[in-house]
């Protein structure tokens, strides 16, 4: 006997094996799994109501044999403050919540009304939650969001992602997720952008979906499209009296503070400058044409920016040069000769002239409003840093320090000069 | 004057050999000359007996003299003298032995014949290209095989009997000149330091040879093909051929030698390189695929994509087991079932395949017992273990120690298993060659037959991981 | 004895270079000098890497030699005796923090309970059984997954420039900062004090020694690419993310399909760890047995008990041990990383020049 266990000992892989079966095995045996006992969470919600906060999770709780909308359900919890609430939606749901699949994170306007860091700390330091998460704003409640959401057929914890995406990538200055909020609130300028989507009471539902949202915005080509789509998704979770609206709106946030929405065509302003965002729609009218009196739209098919900024006499200049290569999409009039088409492809100088006083309009709208906010998500400062960072040093302390610098754009002359060729 | 007498000696060997039914005898008179013939009917071959030996004899009409019936009547090969005490020894080995009462000496003729296989294409290395034989049961065709390859003066083969009852004769075979001589004097150490009753197969020796007795890992190569033997022998390695085996043991070994197959040198190395890549991968996955599987549902629910998690987390809900011991189960099935379509004759096999794959699986899913996931990595892992069947042994212990690690401290511990492994095997020198070569040590001119293979005309120097006497290949 | 070639040692001057660096650093330094960091790392590792040509130049001159002979021959038993117990503390507090900013990260990222003693009985018998069978075994072993290791590292590189990147602001911080900023700092180098410790099982015979400041300037480098890309990604909010390694990995816009991609960081992190564990706790246990002759089994024991204890009683809480590698633990680096090079950057001098003259 002792001689064999001298044989074992000698053999260090024996002991391995024998330590690795008696010592883990029983941990191994033991531990039910972690997703048996913790309920996914794909989306959250906080709410602010008369002092006390409501957090909605929209949890997965996994059932054998049933859809994925039968297993998920919005569970919500309230407290003093959101820690708490959280923990009173653990209590309530009697799982430990996993935040690590939680792409969306949805709050309500009134947060908003004051700086909402206060509100999402929380969030920020749970090490679990993704970054990445997306972070959007809603007009009435989040949980009646998150409702909605789950209420559609579809699994609209990802399908509403995959709304806020599209804006993300086409509409907004950066992606709206929570790092992204970070990033802009703890820069110079304090300003961030989150994206916004709205849920309205279906007054009547017998009439189309798409009419009765498109009546309220029918100015803008895009915004329709973007309308009907979010329509037609909500159209089909059945007779519902609310559903979501996306106008690819924004909120433009100060502090952590609401300051304003942002539409579509006051987005598009703001992006003007940022030649990633393409497929906007410039409308220009009274095009006249062989005595015809045409509405043309033109699609931004192609944008090369070239941006130099300096200082004159001290005062900022911010030069822009924006080169557009558009197709024209769209003609309006009364043209009944189909072959005339071909003709209006040529950008004459009449078009050429309204439409670039429509960019530079839309342009100067977008600025204003940024200015009137102290607001500069597009990072102008930022550009004046890069070039020349002594005079802008000088400016700033002129001003009163860098607790003022957010100002700095009210200050900033800009010249835009467009070009615009035909794709 | 008689030297001996023939019919004592032939009752004596007779007594020796316990009267075995086999022993046969014959005796020649003519005259005062007396020829007696002492041999084991089983194992020599009686037609040529009465040719070359017999029928000579017979026909000879003068006078016999012991030089005459050596150099001329005898028409065999194998002719050697023998002393006394030799005699038993010889019968035993197939030979006829000749005792005359004329002479003192005596006459031992080699005669051996059993029943042997023609070489044909081992079962266990099917190839699709390159040559298809293989070795037999049978020494001497074995060493023909060799020998018909390699035509070299330097190819040196000595034998040794080993086993006290079997008296089993064992070849060791090198380049000499190539082969490292430190190797293969310690091959010849070991082999002359066994003490064992009997060799039935070249796996009775393997452990006596290996340098850490007891470990997990394969310490000896092993193969049954010729082919695959001359390229080792050309590489430097030591080759030991076991009388009455098929295959054959080459020293030393390292790991990768199981990645390569010798298909890999008869095909395109673009391919090769892929296959070895493949193989590798299949290692990989057969080690640890199901304790990853357990350490990412037991852990790391976090880091499996949503979707992945609500299909793991609607089948694994509801089963009676938890995880680690549903993995385990079915674990315990794949390795049963395997070791009964192993032992079955191959028309029951089919039938419990059947039974196996579909009834038990099929209906262990529905009943709820198991769930689709677990029975797909696991089942994954268990075909991906055949990409390397040498190593298939060492790998269903791995696997199992990886399912207690993965189910008990996660990736952590599939990771420090890994790494555990690591140190382990590159603390393994076996004859003097690093097992993880040529990646641990890193080797560069013997990368060219790793992973990513060069051609063969590219390999131009033996590979230095088994230190070679002669680096180049010309 | 069991040497170890060039080219391993190029694999663990890579690994040393990576110690303490990759996860907390860039988000800690972060915060006193912005994106200057990347100059204060680059200047710390310039300081650092003068000492490679002094160890080249003391190990050609005494080939075969330990370490503790040398110094003993030169300044005597006393202060040899000395200088190993300050290395010993060095590399027991550097095994600490590689272990705690590691276990952070898996106890937040991987892990969602506690993970502390999964950790410790995952990695310490690994690390016990690699100083066992010595430095020649486990250097071949990261020799082995050397290249897993970078590809790993370089992915986690690559994937963040899917995401928007602008390039930091630089020059914000004032001199001041910059300076204290590398103090405090200090103790994440002097990784090349491991040679100096283990300079007789190197094999300078075969390969060439150039690969070293090779495998040097290629660590250094990504270090550095490390701190840019992630200071580059995150900006104003660096301070926030504690992992930079993992963190370059997440996607800012996760809508495809590629899934999660963590587990690459997550790999790459925990292979890291392990191999720098091992070789701080073999330079612990190499310095412990150059004090005391005792047995290896020994030092390895002490080396268990003292990082139970410490980990437990005195420093418990991962802050605190971050904190002290930022306050008191710099001092003892100051004394590891300069003084000791100075010292052995003469002792090369006089042997030199005794060389010349004899």
């Amino acid at each position: 006997m002792k001689n064999r266990i001298k044989a074992i000992l000698k053999t260090p892989m024996v002991i391995v094996f024998i330590v690795i079966l008696l010592f883990y095995t029983p941990f191994a045996i033991y531990s039910p799994g972690e997703n048996r006992n913790r309920g996914v969470v794909t989306a959250l919600g906080i709410d602010k109501t008369e002092q006390q906060y409501e957090i909605s999770l929209l949890t997965f709780i996994p059932t054998a044999n049933q859809s994925y909308q039968e297993k998920s359900s919005v569970i919500s919890g309230k407290g003093d403050s959101v820690a708490e609430a959280v923990y009173n939606a653990q209590i309530a749901m009697g799982r430990t919540i996993g935040l690590a699949h939680a792409k969306t994170t949805i709050v309500n306007e009134e947060l908003l009304s004051e700086d909402v860091t206060s509100t999402i700390d929380y969030l920020s330091r749970i090490a679990s939650l993704p970054e990445n998460t997306v972070f959007v704003c809603t007009n009435k409640s989040a949980k009646e969001m998150l409702e909605q959401s789950h209420d559609l057929v579809n699994d609209l914890g990802l399908k509403l992602e995959q709304i806020i995406a599209y804006n993300a990538n086409n509409l907004y200055v950066t992606d709206t997720s929570l790092e992204a909020f970070y990033k802009g609130y703890f820069s110079f300028v304090k300003s961030s952008i989150i994206g916004y989507l709205e849920i309205e009471d279906d007054t009547n539902m017998s009439e189309d979906n798409s009419e009765v949202s498109g009546a309220e915005n029918t100015s803008e080509g895009q915004s329709e499209g973007t309308q009907g789509s979010a329509n037609s998704t909500s159209a089909n979770g059945g007779a519902k009296n609310k559903h979501i609206v996306n106008q690819g709106q924004a909120i433009l946030l100060k502090e952590g503070k609401k300051v304003a929405v942002l539409d579509v065509e006051q987005l598009n302003g703001i992006n003007l400058l940022n030649d990633k965002s393409v497929g906007q729609i410039i409308e220009i009218e009274d095009v006249k044409k062989e005595d015809q009196i045409f509405s043309m739209q033109y699609k931004v098919k192609t944008k090369k920016v070239l941006i130099t900024t300096k200082f004159e006499n001290g005062n900022p200049i911010y030069m822009a040069q924006l080169i557009l290569g558009v197709e024209l999409v769209e003609v309006d009039g009364e043209h009944d000769d189909l072959r005339i088409n071909t003709e209006f492809s040529e950008i004459t100088e009449d078009i050429s002239t309204k439409l670039e006083s429509k960019v530079k309009q839309q342009f100067t709208n977008s600025i204003n409003i940024l200015r009137e906010n102290d607001t500069d998500v597009i990072g102008i400062g930022r550009t004046f840093f890069q070039n020349d960072r002594k005079s802008l040093k000088k400016f700033i302390e002129n001003l009163g320090g860098v607790e003022e610098a957010d100002k700095f754009i009210d200050y900033v002359t800009f010249k835009l000069n467009v070009i615009v060729q035909p794709e | 004057m008689s030297y001996f007498n023939v019919e004592k000696e032939v009752k004596e060997a007779k007594k020796s050999l316990n009267e075995c039914v086999d022993f046969s005898y014959r005796y020649f008179k003519r005259g005062e000359q007396k020829i007696a013939f002492v041999y084991l009917k089983s194992i020599i071959d009686p037609s040529l007996f009465s040719s070359a030996i017999y029928f000579p004899i017979q026909t000879y009409d003068d006078k016999f003299t012991f030089e005459v019936i050596k150099n001329d009547l005898i028409k065999c090969v194998d002719i050697k003298e023998v002393k006394k005490k030799d005699i038993v020894k010889e019968i035993l080995d197939g030979r006829v032995i000749l005792l005359t009462n004329f002479s003192e000496k005596i006459l031992s003729v080699d005669l051996l014949k059993f029943p042997t296989r023609t070489p044909s294409e081992p079962p266990t290395s099917p190839v699709i290209q390159g040559p298809r034989e293989g070795f037999v049961e049978d020494m001497q065709t074995n060493i023909t095989l060799l020998r018909r390859r390699i035509k070299s003066q330097d190819l040196v083969m000595d034998v040794v009997r080993i086993g006290n009852q079997t008296q089993t004769k064992v070849c060791i075979t090198y380049l000499k000149g190539v082969a490292n001589k430190k190797i293969v004097t310690l091959v010849r150490q070991k082999l002359n330091n066994i003490k064992i009753d009997g060799v039935l197969d070249s796996y009775n020796i393997l452990y006596c040879l290996e340098e850490r007795p007891g470990s997990l890992f394969k310490q000896i190569g092993n193969t049954e093909k010729p082919d695959i033997v001359v390229s080792k022998l050309l590489e430097g390695k030591v080759a030991i051929i076991v009388d009455n085996s098929p295959i054959v043991l080459t020293i030393p070994f390292i790991f990768i030698e199981d990645l390569q197959n010798s298909n890999d040198y008869y095909t395109n190395h673009h391919y090769s390189s892929f296959v070895r890549i493949i193989r590798f991968l299949g290692l990989l996955i057969a080690l640890i695929a199901p304790g990853f599987y357990l350490a990412l549902q037991l852990f790391h629910y976090n880091i499996l994509p949503l979707n992945f998690l609500i299909t793991i987390a609607d089948t694994t809900q509801g089963l009676p087991f938890t995880p680690f011991l549903e993995i385990l189960f079915i674990f315990l099935l794949f390795q049963v079932l395997y070791e009964v379509s192993l032992r079955l004759p191959s028309y029951l096999g089919l039938a419990t395949s059947v039974v196996g794959a579909l009834i038990l699986g099929d209906t262990g899913v529905k009943a709820g017992l198991i769930s689709p996931p677990g029975v797909i990595i696991v089942a994954l892992s268990k075909i991906a273990l055949y990409t390397i069947p040498e190593q298939a042994p060492q790998i269903t212990v791995l696997q199992l120690v990886f399912i207690v690690l993965g189910g008990s401290l996660g990736l952590a511990g599939i990771v420090s298993g890994m790494v555990y492994i690591g140190n382990y095997l590159n603390n393994f020198d076996s004859f003097f060659t690093p097992y993880l070569a040529p990646y641990s040590p890193r080797i560069n001119e013997d990368l060219k037959d790793a992973l990513l293979m060069n051609p063969t005309y590219s390999m131009r120097h033996r590979p230095r991981s088994f230190s070679p006497q002669k680096k180049e290949r010309l | 004895m069991k040497k170890i070639s060039i080219n391993q040692c190029g694999v663990l001057i890579v690994m040393c270079i990576f110690a303490n660096k990759i996860l907390l650093m860039p988000s800690l330094m972060y915060e006193r000098t912005s994106a200057d960091s990347i100059f204060v790392l680059a200047l710390l590792f310039l300081l650092d890497f003068i000492i490679l040509p002094i160890f080249i130049k003391l190990k050609t001159l005494y080939p075969d030699q330990k370490f503790y002979d040398v110094l003993k021959e030169k300044i005597g038993i006393f202060f040899t005796k000395l200088i190993y117990i300050a290395m010993l503390l060095f590399f027991l507090f550097k095994c600490l923090l590689v272990f705690s900013i590691t276990y952070v990260y898996f106890k937040q990222q991987i892990y969602q309970d506690e993970f502390l003693f999964i950790a410790l009985i995952a990695f310490l018998p690994v690390i016990n059984h690699a100083v066992f069978v010595g430095i020649r075994s486990f250097s071949r072993t990261i020799e082995l997954f050397f290249w897993i290791v970078i590809a790993g590292f370089i992915i986690c590189l690559a994937i963040s420039l899917f995401t928007p990147i602008s390039s930091p602001l630089f020059f914000m911080s004032s001199v001041s900062d910059f300076f204290s900023s590398m103090h405090n700092h200090i103790f994440a180098f002097g990784d090349f004090m491991f040679f100096f410790v283990i300079m007789d099982r190197i094999d300078f015979k075969k390969g060439n020694i150039k690969n070293l400041y090779y495998y040097s300037l290629f660590a250094i480098a990504l270090v550095i690419t490390l701190f840019y890309l992630f200071y580059a990604k995150y900006q104003t909010t660096a301070f926030m993310h504690n992992n930079a390694l993992a963190d370059l990995l997440v996607f800012s816009v996760q809508f495809n399909a590629i899934g999660r991609l963590d587990i690459i960081a997550m790999l790459t992190i925990m292979l890291i760890t392990l191999f720098q564990m091992e070789i701080f706790s073999y330079a612990f246990c190499d310095c412990f047995m150059g004090i005391f002759p005792l047995n290896k089994i020994y030092s390895v024991v002490v080396f268990d008990i003292l990082f139970l204890l410490l980990y437990y009683v005195f420093i418990g809480r991962y802050e605190t041990m971050v904190v002290s590698s930022l306050h008191w633990l710099p001092y003892l680096a100051l004394l590891i990383n300069y003084l000791l090079p100075f010292i052995i950057l003469i002792i090369v001098l006089l042997k030199l020049k005794r060389n010349k003259s004899g």
